[in-house]
């Protein structure tokens, strides 16, 4: 990996979102509205600051996910990746570029959501702030990662956009964002030791609603650090798959 | 005569290629002299573009071997290849000048002052500098197309292949790309190209006429007119020819 070409490559994905102002704009505004309209379909305030914790690192995950899917989906469909995978860069160098790429942009939307949970929709917490955003920050990482390895099995966006579901929807049962994950059946409890966001939604409640440091959660954060080094090193391995056909 | 096998920009010997069950190439080889225009030419399905997405080493041979300046096709020798894919493959997002500045970069062009220099150069050679901030989204078909050639040999690079380059442009244009792909051979450096048209063909200093993966036949435009035995033969003329012989030796 050359930092220089990382770099670059992560320069480059910022100026595209930067040059296309709706795309930025919808960045900001769509986690908001979403927020909102959440926040203000519960009745119950305790039932809401109970389950804002998971929503925010489903919300985390979900666009992070799809924003840098779509992207690198854009990145081969347009033939531009078939150019860098004939040019001195490496497999690792685009994913690690697309990664500090896309992480700006998506810790922005991060701190946007986050700010505007707490404050706006006024939902108690009780753990420091920023190290719920060094929480949030790893499962961007994860998403980001996920994002770019799902995307080598899309040949086209009518193939992403099916992933979507396929990737997000289970994980929003089976991971204790609506019931908790003891209340499922045996195999699902074993099929949600796999999924990142049961890690994610676990820590980050454990951070705002009990206070947790990131200390006490370190399995957690353990547990997603090695989810996104395993799935930057599969989306890396099967790139080239995906450039060539 | 060719030159001696060293000093080929490319050796390709009985290399097969397939896609699953497909086979793109059967037992193809080539050798192609450095500092000339070379023609791959034949039909859609010739294994045209596969054959020179080996050669840029983003594919690899399932037999035979292929070799680029006396090289394995690696990430060694990237740097020493432009490309131009058949796709405008350019970031539509970006201007003219972010595209250019963005793969200078990845080609290890590392001083900002020579780096600005060669961009404003490429951008002047292709004729598109007074568009230079415009996003890619913004042009035309045949300016893409002129920004794409830009950017394939924006690092001065000795072996140039382009995947056909003068599809869908107008015959204006297409003799400008013709212009510069003889400045850049008169400059040494060597140039692949694909196509299907003839017209392409007698621009090339030589010529392979493919079909079904393999190369029929190759030399100079006029040693394939010749070898019709037909006075005025046109290069239509010897393809047909030599597809026709194909038929009966295969048969």
């Amino acid at each position: 990996m050359v930092l220089n070409r990382t770099f670059t490559i992560a320069v480059r994905i910022m100026r595209q979102l930067i040059r296309d102002r709706r795309t930025l704009a919808l960045i900001v505004v769509v986690p908001v509205v979403v927020m909102t309209l959440i926040g203000l379909s519960f009745p119950e305030r305790m039932v809401l600051d109970y389950i804002a914790p998971a929503l925010l690192a489903t919300i985390a995950l979900f666009f992070s996910f799809l924003l840098t899917g779509i992207s690198f989906l854009r990145e081969r469909s347009q033939g531009t990746l078939e150019r860098l995978m004939a040019s001195p860069v490496s497999r690792l160098d685009i994913v690690v570029g697309y990664l500090l790429g896309f992480f700006i942009f998506a810790l922005t939307q991060t701190l946007i959501i986050v700010l505007f949970t707490i404050y706006v929709l006024d939902v108690k917490y009780s753990g420091d702030l920023w190290q719920i955003f060094v929480f949030q920050i790893v499962i961007i990482a994860a998403a980001v990662n996920l994002g770019i390895f799902i995307s080598t099995f899309a040949r086209n966006e009518f193939q992403m956009v099916q992933f979507i579901p396929l990737i997000i929807f289970p994980q929003v049962f089976l991971c204790g964002v609506i019931w908790p994950v003891e209340q499922m059946p045996d195999y699902l409890q074993w099929l949600s030791k796999f999924l990142p966001l049961t890690y994610a939604v676990d820590g980050l409640r454990d951070i705002m609603l009990f206070g947790k440091s990131l200390i006490n959660v370190g399995f957690e954060l353990g547990m997603l650090v090695g989810f996104t080094v395993s799935v930057s090193i599969l989306a890396a391995i099967t790139l080239r798959r995906g450039a060539a056909s | 005569m060719l030159k001696e096998s060293q000093d080929n920009a490319i050796n390709a010997s009985r290399v097969t290629f397939r896609y699953n069950n497909i086979k793109a190439l059967d037992e193809l080889s080539l050798e192609v002299p450095a500092g000339i225009s070379f023609g791959l030419l034949g039909p859609n399905g010739a294994g045209k573009t596969t054959l020179i997405r080996l050669l840029v080493g983003l594919l690899k041979p399932k037999s035979g071997s292929v070799q680029i300046l006396g090289q394995k096709p690696s990430r060694k020798t990237a740097h020493l290849i432009g490309y131009m894919p058949q796709l405008h493959s350019l970031y539509a997002e970006l201007s003219v000048i972010q595209n250019l500045d963005f793969f200078a970069r990845i080609y290890r062009m590392t001083d900002k002052i020579e780096r600005a220099q060669r961009v404003e150069e490429v951008i002047r050679l292709v004729d598109m500098w007074h568009r230079r901030n415009d996003s890619i989204h913004k042009l035309s078909g045949g300016m893409k197309q002129r920004v794409s050639l830009a950017c394939a040999i924006v690092h001065n690079p000795p072996l140039l292949f382009l995947d056909e380059p003068t599809v869908g442009l107008d015959p204006e244009l297409r003799v400008t790309f013709w212009e510069h792909f003889t400045n850049l051979t008169k400059q040494g450096i060597t140039i692949i190209i694909s196509s299907h048209t003839m017209d392409d063909a007698a621009h090339c200093d030589r010529l392979a006429f493919m079909r079904d993966g393999k190369v029929i036949a190759d030399g100079t435009p006029g040693e394939l007119q010749q070898a019709t035995g037909k006075p005025g033969a046109t290069l239509e003329d010897a393809f047909l020819y030599f597809i026709h012989h194909e038929n009966i030796n295969g048969s």
